[in-house]
């Protein structure tokens, strides 16, 4: 089924609740409804098309239509289609009703329109704040037009809003900070003795507001710095992702050296991303070895990169039109002799992890996702790999040269901790093969197209990278100044931490980093606990060696 | 001064707390880094601790948000005296490129005193390793030779002396 056939079909069953149906881009389904027909729409592309649900978006568009423009991205992997169901809200009355209860997957994105541009939805079953800190004023929403990028209000004290935990549970905090890795995130898990019964989550402690200073301050060949500097480790993914997303707005054809060259700078950063989570791992379940063994095995990767790019991490080699730097022939060699000596000890930690009973005793039949679980919640990358879930960006919506390589989805089904552990190790294997191809057939040429034109306003577009952690999701609708109206960013975590808490309930205390670090948002351990003695009510604070104690 | 009273008060191991403030995990990631075999911070008696209790220093990251600053501030007064706070990358050093979004509050040392500042976006684990040295009196701080501050022409190399 083509984007155009699949726009057809909705027509025919909407018929005038569908307002508008454009194409512009193979694969890319742009459908205008009536925002009173969102949830029945919605519905019919999840469960009669099977459709995925990937994010949704809120745009002040006031200023050019009166209007509020929330959005809801749907991917249609088998046949490559990605769908944004645009609805036009009133800005008198700004409404619209909540697809939450149908799309379970949607409830952050609705949350976050909420707190972004005021648009409330109607009938969410948990709407709290999501985003903006909890001393964020009421009637202040931050991606409005006529809200300055700079707005500092003033800091107030104020008690943040909390699920209740179950009858005859305790809560147990954990975060915000946890001594090791990666953002700060707060859990309060419900116990009852040693079972989790259930969980909450409080994020978002690393908003920086990027989308408001890349459609407010920056312009377009700006915004690649910012990107990469969405996240530390895969940066590179981010700023490919929006290139990707640019030049398929402009129409831009990049050359194919390029790709080449975009294709094995995603999959070094694949390699040090996976090898870095396994570290972590290994860390959580109180195994540090694995630690530093996987991170000594890591380091010349990133002198590599530092060769080829000029930094560890930040590669900053993405513009838009192509790449700003070349990988000169004689440093092929470099690449391969690499890759070679991290295959070479790939092989003895691969073969060492089935006779392991440490690892095997915490990783095998621990934090289980059930496959229907994966899809309801719409897990990507090796979190829904790990639990049979095929999709693979880089094989459904091949993007840079990846149509042209040989790329495997590595697929487990055992939906536990080892079966998301071995996906990532499969796919450290498949990685070096693909950079190995990759070098073999790169092509001469330049690596820049030229760039002259201006983009005109109002065009959109949407463009995915498959990054260590799963799909990354760019959409841009270009618009005046030489900037974007509306760029809208989902990084794979914001996909895959809303199924922690139905994952948690039924799985043991003790396994709750592990489990939540399986996911790759690399949460180590904690940094203080607090247990709520129901019966007598105290607060008594755990230090960090009791809750070693239970972890290991 | 203070590298003379760092002397006396922090002549055995450093123990560090880490902390991400709002940062994109660039420098959390040399942080540890720094701790692996190759930089090896261990064999200055630099350990990572799980608790801000135990720890001498904490080590910030990244701009601070506005959701992190009471948790910051928390974190800060369990610390137990006397303690140093060390800024790791250019955010942490002053909000960086997000110092004007309208969820950070600034650079670190907006909401706690700051001792130590380590540049860099991220900053190579050699720059952490050698501001934290600097910090424990193992080495002298390095400025750039009065020479080279006074030349003209800015195109013409001229080494700098140890």
């Amino acid at each position: 089924m083509t984007a155009q056939e699949l726009g057809a079909s909705l027509q025919q069953t909407f018929g005038d609740k569908i307002l508008q149906v454009n194409s512009p881009q193979p694969g890319r389904l742009y459908v205008t409804i009536d925002p009173d027909s969102v949830v029945e729409v919605a519905a019919h592309l999840q469960d009669d098309l099977g459709c995925r649900f990937v994010v949704n978006a809120g745009t002040d568009r006031r200023r050019q239509r009166g209007k509020f423009l929330i959005t809801h991205f749907f991917a249609k992997d088998e046949d490559g289609i990605y769908i944004a169901l645009h609805a036009e809200v009133d800005e008198d009355d700004p409404r619209i009703p909540s697809i939450t209860p149908v799309v379970p997957a949607a409830n952050w994105g609705e949350r976050e329109f909420h707190d972004m541009v005021g648009v409330v939805p109607e009938g969410h079953p948990d709407p709290r704040r999501l985003v903006l800190a909890d001393d964020w004023p009421e009637d202040l929403y931050p991606l409005r037009w006529d809200v300055e990028h700079g707005i500092k209000p003033p800091i107030a004290d104020c008690t943040p809003e909390r699920k209740p935990p179950p009858e005859g549970s305790s809560v147990v905090p954990i975060g915000p900070y946890f001594p090791a890795l990666e953002e700060p995130a707060y859990f309060r898990i419900f116990v009852e003795g040693e079972e989790v019964v259930g969980a909450d989550y409080r994020g978002f402690y690393n908003h920086r507001g990027i989308e408001k200073v890349g459609c407010s301050v920056l312009t377009y060949n700006q915004i690649p710095f910012i990107a990469e500097r969405i996240c530390g480790i895969c940066g590179c993914v981010h700023s490919t992702c929006y290139c990707q997303a640019i030049e398929q707005a402009a129409g831009i054809e990049i050359p194919l050296r390029a790709k080449y060259l975009r294709t094995i700078m995603l999959e070094l950063e694949r390699i040090q991303s996976h090898l870095l989570w396994l570290g972590i791992a290994g860390h959580i379940i109180g195994f540090d070895t694995v630690l530093m063994q996987v991170w000594r095995m890591r380091e010349p990767l990133m002198w590599l990169c530092e060769r080829l790019t000029g930094n560890r991490k930040t590669y900053a080699t993405n513009v838009i039109g192509g790449v700003r730097r070349d990988i000169e022939p004689d440093a092929y060699d470099d690449v391969r002799s690499v890759i070679k000596e991290i295959e070479r000890e790939w092989q003895a930690l691969y073969d060492s992890i089935p006779g392991d009973t440490t690892l095997m005793a915490r990783l095998r039949g621990t934090g289980m996702l059930p496959k229907d679980m994966a899809i309801e919640h719409c897990a990507v990358g090796p979190t829904g790999r790990g639990s049979g879930v095929e999709i693979d960006v880089r094989v459904d919506h091949p993007y840079a040269a990846y149509d042209r390589l040989d790329v495997k989805k590595c697929v487990h089904d055992g939906c536990d901790n080892l079966a998301r552990t071995l996906v990532r190790l499969d796919e450290t294997l498949v990685s070096i093969g693909i950079i190995r191809q990759a070098l073999d057939d790169i092509p001469e040429g330049p690596v820049l197209a030229e760039v002259s034109e201006d983009i005109p306003a109002g065009r959109q577009a949407i463009s995915t990278v498959e990054a260590p952690r799963g799909e990354v999701f760019h959409w841009v609708l270009t618009g005046e100044d030489n900037r974007p109206e509306r760029w809208r960013v989902r990084a794979p975590t914001y996909a895959n931490l809303q199924v922690v808490p139905p994952m948690l309930a039924g799985s043991a205390l003790a396994d709750v980093p592990i489990n939540i670090g399986s996911f790759d948002p690399c949460f180590s351990c904690t940094d203080r606990m607090e247990v709520l003695d129901i019966n007598s009510g105290q607060l008594r604070t755990c230090s960090a060696e009791d809750l070693s104690n239970c972890r290991r | 001064m203070l590298e003379e009273l760092c002397k006396k008060a922090f002549f055995k191991s450093l123990w560090l707390y880490h902390t991400n403030t709002g940062a994109c995990n660039g420098c959390d990631i040399e942080v540890i880094d720094v701790l692996t075999p190759y930089y090896d911070a261990e064999r200055f008696g630099i350990k990572l601790v799980g608790s801000p209790r135990h720890a001498d220093v904490l080590i910030c990251c990244g701009p601070v948000t506005r959701q992190v600053v009471p948790a910051l501030k928390r974190l800060y007064e369990a610390v137990p005296d006397p303690k140093l706070v060390v800024a790791v990358g250019s955010c942490a050093c002053g909000g960086g490129i997000w110092y004007d979004s309208y969820n950070i509050v600034g650079g670190v040392d907006t909401v706690l005193p700051v001792d130590y500042y380590i540049q860099g976006c991220p900053p190579r684990p050699e720059a952490i390793l050698h501001g934290v040295a600097v910090a424990l009196g193992l080495l002298d701080k390095q400025v750039a030779p009065e020479a080279l501050r006074q030349l003209p022409d800015s195109s013409e190399s001229v080494p700098i002396e140890d």
